[in-house]
Formats: C-alpha cells, structure tokens, sequence
C-alpha cells in the first residue's frame, strides 16, 4: 500500500516543494517542463486501475507575472488525491500536453486553453472561440485572466 | 422477458389522472414553502444589508414616501423593494435581516405581464400619517 | 502518359448532425457523426450553446452570494453543487458544522440522487422508445421532489446549504411524511427494476450498446456510475467520507459488463442504497441546532486554498477555491462530472448504431448546463486518422 508519504517518495527526483492543501491533498510543485516525465513514472509506479486525472485547473496571478497549473490526480486506489503543480511564464505559457499518456486530459487541456491561453504543446485540437462567443474570444481575451477586463 | 407495463396501463384506466387542473385546483403547497417575502416597515431599520447581499441583485433601497410613517429606528427613511422578476427565492435576506424584518409567505403565483414587485405589500405595514411624520 | 504515383482514398462517410435541437436531447448538445453506413466511424462533440461565465462570475461575487449563484449552475444537482463548494469553504474556514446538520446535508443530497437517477431511468426508457415507461417513472419522481419540498422548501432549488450548517431544521411531522413518501416510492421502484430485467424493448435496446472497458473508462477520466458500470470501485463518498457518509452505511455498486445496460442496473442499486440511507438518516438524527446564524458568519476569509470533491448523481464533482483574504475568492474551478462524461467520450460510439448514440449519450446522464462553463471538441484518435476540411482551419498547429 502506498502512503502519501511514498507518493511524494517515488516522484521526489521532480518534486521542487512539497505541501497539503486543505483538506489532505497532497501537493507537489515540479518543473513544467518535466510534466510529462511526472506522468509517466505515474503511470509506470502505479496501477493502471488505480488512478485517473480529475481536472485540470488554472489561475493567473498578473503581480507575479505567473500562471500556476494544477493537475488533480485522483489516486483511489490508495485513497489520496495527489495535486501537481506548475508555475508558467505569463507572456509565454507553454507547457508539454499529456494528452498522449493520459486521453482524460482532453477536456481539462481544452478547457484551460480556452480559458486563460495556456498552449499545451502537442495537442492538435485545441482552438479558441468555443466557449467564449466569437465576438470576445476573436478579440483574444482569455476571460480568466485577471486582467482580460471581462 | 416480456412487456411488464401492460396490468399497470390497464389498472391505470380506470383511476383518477395524478395530473390536476391547475387554475380550476390548486396545487398543494407547504406552508413553510419559500415563496413572496417583503418587508415589514415597522421593523425594517434601513440598513441594506439584504440589497448587498442578495444574489440576484434583485433589491433595490427606496426612499419611503412622505406620507407613511416610518419607525425612528430608520433614520435614512429607506426600504428594500424586491423585484420579484429578479428574484430566486434563497431567501438570503430574510435570513440575513439583523432585525428579522421580513414577513415570509407561501405565495408562489407571481406570473404577470406587469412588473411585480414588494413596494405595495411593504408599505401596506405601515400606516399613513396625516401631515407627514 | 502519367505514371500513377499516389493513391488517393475518400472515404464515404456521411456527416449527420445531432443537435443542439433534436427530439432525442433533452439540451442543447451537437454531436458530429460520420457514418459509414449504420456505422458510426467517429464523433465530434461540439458544445457551447449554454455557456454562462459562472466560475468568472464567482469571483466577482462575495463568498456567500457565490453559494447561491452556484447552485444555479445545474437544476437537477444544485444541492451537491452548494455542498461541494460550502466545504470548500469551511476548510478555508476550519469551520466543522454540528452533526445534525451533516446528516441533513447527506438526507438532501441523497434524495436529490433519488430524483436525478430516476429521471434518468426515466429518460433512458424514452429513448429506447418506451414513453409510458417514462411517464410513470416521472409520476414517482414527483413524490421525491414533494420530500425535498417537505425538506429544504423548493422542490427544485434547496439553497439548503451554507457555512457551519443547513439552512433549515427538521421536525417529527416532516421526519414521518418523508419517511412515508420514502416507503411509497421504494415499492415502485422495485416494480421498475423488474420491468428493466424483464422488459423485451428495454433489454435489446440497452445490452450492448456503447460497451466500456475498464481500463478505457479511467483512461479517459470517466466517472460516477459510468465508470461503476465498467466494475471499476471508486467513490468519493467512501474516498473522502465527508459530511456523515463517515457514519452512515451503504455499499458502492458496480457492474462489470460495461454497457447501457450495467450502467441502468448501477443507477438501480444506487436508489436502494439511498433510499435505506434516507430511512437510517431519519431514524438516527442526532439532536442540536443545525442552522448557523448567518448574521455572525464570518465576512472575511483568511488566505488558503482547498479542493472539495463530492459524488454528485453523476460522479465526482470538484471545487477548487482559492483565497487571497478579503471577502471575494480569488479563483473558484468547478469541474462536473458531465464534462468528463460527456466530452471524454467520444470513443465510445465508435463502431455503434446510429440509431444507438441516443442511447448511449442518454446512459452518461448528459446535464449540458452542468458541464458548460467551458466548450470543447473532440477528435477520435487512433483509430482513422481524418479530419474534415472545412475544420482544419480552426485546428492550432
């Protein structure tokens, strides 16, 4: 049985930080660009039909110049919630899609792109202007940006 | 495996629709069911706390009209009028009211082609003054 | 002469578009097949047709309008909708509401699980072809949706839920009328269990259609009784026990064949479980006052983050709320289950009927005002490699 301890433990080469989040959420901040390593090795340690990605989630923090990425893994098997997190630069947030490793990711990547313009290199199907009505998203205005003025 | 519904279908024939014959009977309704809330004027202190938090924005403070009295607890002469076009019925103002100010009904037949809204049943708590306050 | 080189193949698929107004949805959704055929080749599923800005909204909004203006973001679940993001709240907060009000949370978010699973029973049934069958389940609803009247006083939105308790208490005479309600509604759908095993329309219609494997269903983050039906265990209310699911006993029920059909009978089992949960509930209500006085709440929030996650009817719903201090949040993110249902699934119809994608949209319990905060399409992959002309255009390189 894994613990939270250990889930920290086998990915601890990638893991910058680590913390809880309210309640019992265990967080690791790794670097964005070894995402996908993060996801295999996920993928390798555990069971196959022991984990799936529930979300992926985005917040835009304009005084920091930043954009934070969280990738909620639920680990049900071992009944943890694993969070890994990624800081992006503002002007530039591009960030490797899992989408090949994890295909659940689809609708959190798309959904992240449309909302605040983090480009997940690797997935052919994103697009703008879904969610958003043409006459907002053709202004390219990510509307979760803090600063989008929406 | 066969069609199971047919003795239901059959049975159902000769039993009363569950189905009313809305204006002709009324719908039944619980008494504490959250329908029209307004104001009590001989309460209501003028202090907006529901305008502010209402969700839906649904609230506006209006001057009240000379001729009505007010209590001297609302010294800005100032109640919440609900527009109930706008309103979802969470009752957060009743709930936030710090001196419970809200009469509560179970009035759910609010359709109209005019605006709907409190003023009326508000000021129909106080009384008119002669002359002004 | 001209040397033959390349071999150009066209494909003959017919696109036909179902929605986003179609008798067979009940809400505005389009789904793109290509057909080959009756045989579904592959499927775009295009929304956007009710999107509302909500998660934006929030963080206009106070705190505590939020708990209102969220549970507008679906009709059917908005009481696990106000549910999940009060306790988000509350660990912000480290606020713990008294039991009492925790075994009233779970009374009305079970009885809600009542009310969606029999509508989508019902709507399964209307699908197959089988109105009367939908009529009758609908009738029964009815007496659900009274209880929750009796419960929470609207018998669509509770607005039952807010920081350190409930927002209305229970008595004796409310106590024994659901519980009478309770034992009327478990008869029937008894009855309507047996009508869905026995019934000859039912079992062709929905045995075999839109079969998921197991490994398929995580891979693509399906959730709720989707992924139950493909016999994979996974539930928040025994993962995270919030509220009183820590007390109260009930069993997580699963079906391992994976088809329309199992994710029925999953539903079925999930009525009788909630309905004996309903009947403990009621019976082992502990005493104290469960209403917070809302005047004296707490109008600043300090700093923090959470992520509150609860089974809704549909499966695993998720907030995340994050503070900065001061009385507005800084970020709210709602995942429903719909949208991973919903738009992860476009594999599923592959190789399906036509006639069948109705069925199988309908056994995912599709709540398109759930999911749309956000709007996506999807592309089969793998398995035939097209993309229609007219698309390419749209597609970031």
């Amino acid at each position: 049985m894994v613990t939270n301890l250990n889930l920290v433990d086998f990915l601890k080469e990638y893991v910058i930080n680590s913390y809880t989040m309210k309640p019992n959420r265990v967080v690791i901040e790794v670097e964005a660009s070894k995402i996908r390593e993060v996801f295999s090795k996920l993928s390798e340690t555990l069971d196959r039909e022991a984990y799936y990605l529930a979300t992926i989630e985005g917040t835009d923090f304009p005084e920091k110049n930043l954009i934070r990425i969280d990738y909620f893994v639920n680990v049900f098997g071992h009944n943890t919630y694993l969070v890994i997190r990624a800081y992006l630069p503002r002007e530039n947030p591009i960030i490797p899609s899992v989408i090949d490793l994890v295909p659940g990711a689809l609708a959190g990547e798309l959904e992240t792109y449309d909302l605040l313009g983090i480009i997940f290199d690797g997935n052919n199907y994103l697009r703008r202007s879904f969610f958003v009505p043409a006459d907002v998203s053709s202004k390219d205005i990510y509307p979760l940006r803090k600063d989008s003025g929406v | 495996m066969r069609p199971g519904l047919i003795k239901e279908i059959i049975k159902g024939i000769f039993v009363k629709p569950v189905t009313i014959q809305y204006p002709k009977e009324q719908t039944l309704i619980e008494p504490d069911f959250r329908g029209r809330q307004y104001a009590d004027l001989k309460k209501c202190i003028g202090c907006s706390l529901c305008a502010v938090e209402c969700p839906a924005n649904a609230i506006t403070m209006t001057k009240i009209p000379d001729e009505y009295v007010a209590p001297k607890t609302n010294a800005r002469r100032i109640y919440p009028v609900v527009d109930y076009f706008r309103c979802v019925f969470c009752y957060r103002c009743v709930t936030v009211c710090p001196v419970n100010a809200y009469l509560v009904t179970n009035e759910y037949r609010l359709a109209s082609s005019t605006i709907v809204e409190s003023s009326e049943l508000s000021l129909s708590t106080t009384t008119k003054a002669a002359g002004g306050v | 002469m001209v040397e033959v080189t390349h071999l150009i193949e066209i494909p003959m698929a017919v696109e036909i578009p179902v929605g986003p107004q179609h008798p067979a949805l009940h809400e505005p959704l389009l789904l793109k097949l290509y057909a080959d055929g009756e045989r579904i080749i592959k499927v775009d599923v295009m929304t956007g047709y009710n999107h509302r800005g909500i998660e934006k909204l929030t963080e206009k909004n106070t705190f505590y309008r939020d708990i209102f203006i969220i549970g507008r973001v679906c009709g059917i679940c908005n009481a696990v909708h106000t549910n999940c993001y009060v306790r988000a709240l509350e660990y912000i907060l480290d606020v713990d509401p008294p039991p009492r009000a925790k075994y009233l949370r779970v009374l009305s978010m079970e009885l809600e699980r009542l009310h969606s699973h029999m509508l989508v029973l019902a709507v399964t049934a209307e699908l197959a072809g089988y109105e009367t069958l939908f009529m009758y389940l609908m009738k029964d609803r009815e007496y659900v949706m009274k209880s929750k009247e009796i419960l929470t006083g609207q018998r669509v939105m509770a607005d039952y839920m807010m920081v350190g308790g409930v927002r209305r208490d229970i008595d004796e005479v409310k106590t024994s009328r659901i519980l009478d309600i309770i034992k009327r509604v478990e008869e029937r759908i008894k009855y309507y269990h047996k009508i869905f095993q026995e019934d000859v329309t039912i079992n062709r219609r929905l045995r075999d259609t839109g079969r998921i494997k197991p490994r398929e269903a995580l891979a693509y983050s399906l959730v709720g009784p989707v992924v139950r039906g493909s016999g994979i265990k996974t539930d928040i209310r025994i993962q995270d026990k919030y509220d009183a699911y820590g007390d109260i006993p009930f069993n997580v029920i699963t079906e391992d064949y994976g088809d329309s059909y199992a994710r029925a009978m999953v539903r079925f089992g999930e009525l009788y479980e909630s309905i004996n949960m309903v009947r403990y509930i009621l019976t082992h209500l502990p005493q104290g006052n469960p209403v917070p006085d809302e005047r004296k709440l707490p109008r600043r929030f300090p700093v923090g983050e959470s992520y509150a996650a609860v089974e809704a009817p549909r499966g695993e719903l998720t907030y995340y709320v994050s503070s900065s201090g001061g009385d507005k949040p800084y970020r709210v993110k709602i995942r429903t289950p719909s949208l991973n249902n919903i738009v992860n699934s476009a594999f599923t119809y592959v190789d399906q009927m036509i006639a069948d994608v109705p069925i199988i949209l309908g056994s995912f319990d599709p709540c398109i005002s759930c999911m749309e905060r956000a709007v996506i399409t999807d592309l089969r992959r793998g398995v035939r490699y097209q993309v229609p002309l007219k698309e390419l255009g749209g597609v970031r390189k």
